[in-house]
């Protein structure tokens, strides 16, 4: 009859070799954990390069209040008077309805 | 269903039950709970309980959530028919979006070959930053009438709602205090929004006095970053250009606005039209009275706009004076409730009035503890400016999907540190 000796096999890792082992293992997961920050970062990224374009035709404008608007003057002038006068409030504003009264 | 008006648009924003994976990804968007189902089953949408406002939909990673409202074909047939007078009004967050469609870097601005593919497509314009800056003429005199009336305590000339103003251009914040919070709508501005105004305004004055048409000749195409405007434009209390023309003999009856496109719409109809963005020629509209803008107007786009644009013109009405910053920073930028203090002095009377107010966007997240405070009556603040989406308009439900990409994988390019 066969005789088996169960001896574990001895891992033989000296103090350098297991640093370098954790340099490594270390070394993956920070990279790993750098890209997940910045795919999460760069998710909102385009609301900020949209909201930028905005600004810059704000910037480039050669009007930059509401009562400039050479437009708006004249239609005022020819058509409903002023802000809030009788035909600016049956055209430009309106009421609203509470929701949770209706069937 | 419960909680809409006769002929109101009623479903806008569908889950695909083919494409949902019930990953919950809707959910941690979706402003007002209406999305069912459990982590892992299909989803759907409440619409009794849904604004519309799509924010779901963009940020779907699988793409499964659809809009249902499809009027590309319609609006080209409208441009074929020679009797009638298409008119295009621009949202301002369009011009910066549209370009992703035809592969232009996010936040291009594209006015100009926007403008020239609309004329090429047959449209006449009617810029919506146009009507931008009348929303702030006739929003802003409001909030000074109620400044005059309750902090200055000079007589009303005109019916007053209450302190703190809220701001109305957002038709999902509309929708969402009709829903979810009644007793704070007499502090909503009564001003329509820029887009309603739009088209009040095309079918009355411009259809006299720019484009010399009749106003049921008329069909105004409200081309919106946004899917809750389609529901806004067919509530039926906004048909008053047609009831001006009533009062003065005649008898047809239309909306203001006929027919609303997002972003990705008017994209796809200039696919469809064989018009590239890139290659047509560009157009400024120079001559047309309703397509000048103030850089005021343009911001309304962004959250904190409307805010900035307002405060520009009240300075300017209070005061006298112009304003002397006029990129007034606290109002821009991402954070979830923005606030502000403004000190004017009246030209009139000579006394101080400390403006406060305040920026919320991303219903979702921010607004909470905003409408206590008002329902309570403990609101420290004059005018406070809502938008639903996060970001504000830019960032709307119509706009294009997400150009970084909503797939994980399919982002690897943001990776590379050179790019």
């Amino acid at each position: 009859m066969a005789h088996y000796d169960y001896v574990e096999k001895a891992v033989n890792v000296s103090r350098r070799e297991f640093l370098g082992m954790v340099g490594v293992a270390g070394a993956i997961l920070w990279t790993g954990a750098y890209a997940a920050t910045d795919l999460v970062q760069d998710r909102n990224k385009y609301i900020k390069m949209r909201a930028q374009g905005i600004y810059k035709d704000d910037v480039k404008a050669k009007v930059r209040q509401s009562h400039h608007n050479p437009g708006l003057k004249d239609m005022y002038q020819k058509f409903a008077g002023q802000p809030l006068s009788p035909l600016a409030e049956e055209l430009f504003h309106t009421r609203y309805i509470d929701r949770t009264r209706l069937g | 269903m419960k909680g809409f008006q006769a002929n109101e648009q009623t479903n806008i924003i569908e889950i695909n039950r083919k494409k949902c994976k019930g990953c919950d990804s809707c959910k941690s968007f979706c402003p007002s709970a209406a999305i069912q189902g459990k982590y892992g089953a299909i989803h759907s949408i409440n619409s009794e309980q849904c604004i519309f406002c799509g924010q779901c939909l963009i940020n779907c990673p699988f793409g499964s959530i659809e809009d249902t409202v499809d009027a590309v074909e319609s609006v080209i047939a409208k441009l074929r028919n020679q009797q009638l007078t298409v008119v295009a009004t621009i949202a301002p967050s369009v011009r910066v979006a549209i370009g992703e469609e035809f592969g232009m870097k996010p936040g291009t601005l594209a006015t100009e070959q926007l403008y020239g593919a609309l004329k090429q497509a047959g449209f006449k314009i009617f810029d919506t930053n146009f009507a931008a800056d009348h929303t702030i003429m006739e929003e802003g005199s409001e909030l000074i009438a109620k400044i005059r009336h309750y902090l200055l305590g000079e007589p009303a000339e005109h019916e007053l709602g209450a302190l703190p103003q809220f701001t109305s251009c957002c038709p999902g914040w509309v929708r969402y205090v009709e829903l979810y919070a009644p007793e704070i709508l007499p502090h909503l501005s009564s001003a329509k929004s820029p887009m309603m105004m739009a088209g009040a305004l095309a079918k009355t004055y411009g259809a006299t006095d720019i484009w010399h048409v009749r106003p049921e000749n008329m069909v105004v195409v409200g081309v919106m970053p946004c899917t809750s405007k389609k529901f806004e434009a067919s509530r039926p209390e906004f048909s008053s250009a047609a009831h001006y023309w009533q009062q003065r003999g005649g008898t047809a009856h239309y909306p203001d606005v006929d027919v609303v496109l997002t972003t990705r719409d008017l994209a796809r109809l200039f696919k469809k039209l064989n018009i590239d963005l890139n290659q047509v020629e560009p157009f400024t509209d120079a001559d047309n009275p309703l397509a000048q803008y103030s850089g005021a107007g343009t911001i309304f786009g962004n959250t904190g706009g409307v805010m900035e644009a307002a405060l520009r013109t009240a300075y300017f009405v209070i005061t006298g004076q112009e304003l002397p910053f006029l990129e007034y920073t606290p109002v821009r930028g991402l954070k979830g409730l923005k606030e502000a203090e403004v000190t004017l002095k009246d030209a009139k009377t000579g006394k101080v009035i400390n403006l406060k107010v305040a920026v919320v966007h991303g219903i979702k997240e921010n607004l909470k503890p905003v409408i206590e405070q008002v329902a309570a009556g403990r609101s420290p603040y004059h005018f406070i400016e809502v938008m639903n989406c996060p970001g504000g308009c830019v960032n709307g439900g119509g706009q294009p999907i997400n150009p970084m990409g909503t797939s994980w994988t399919g982002n690897w390019k943001a990776l590379l540190p050179w790019t």
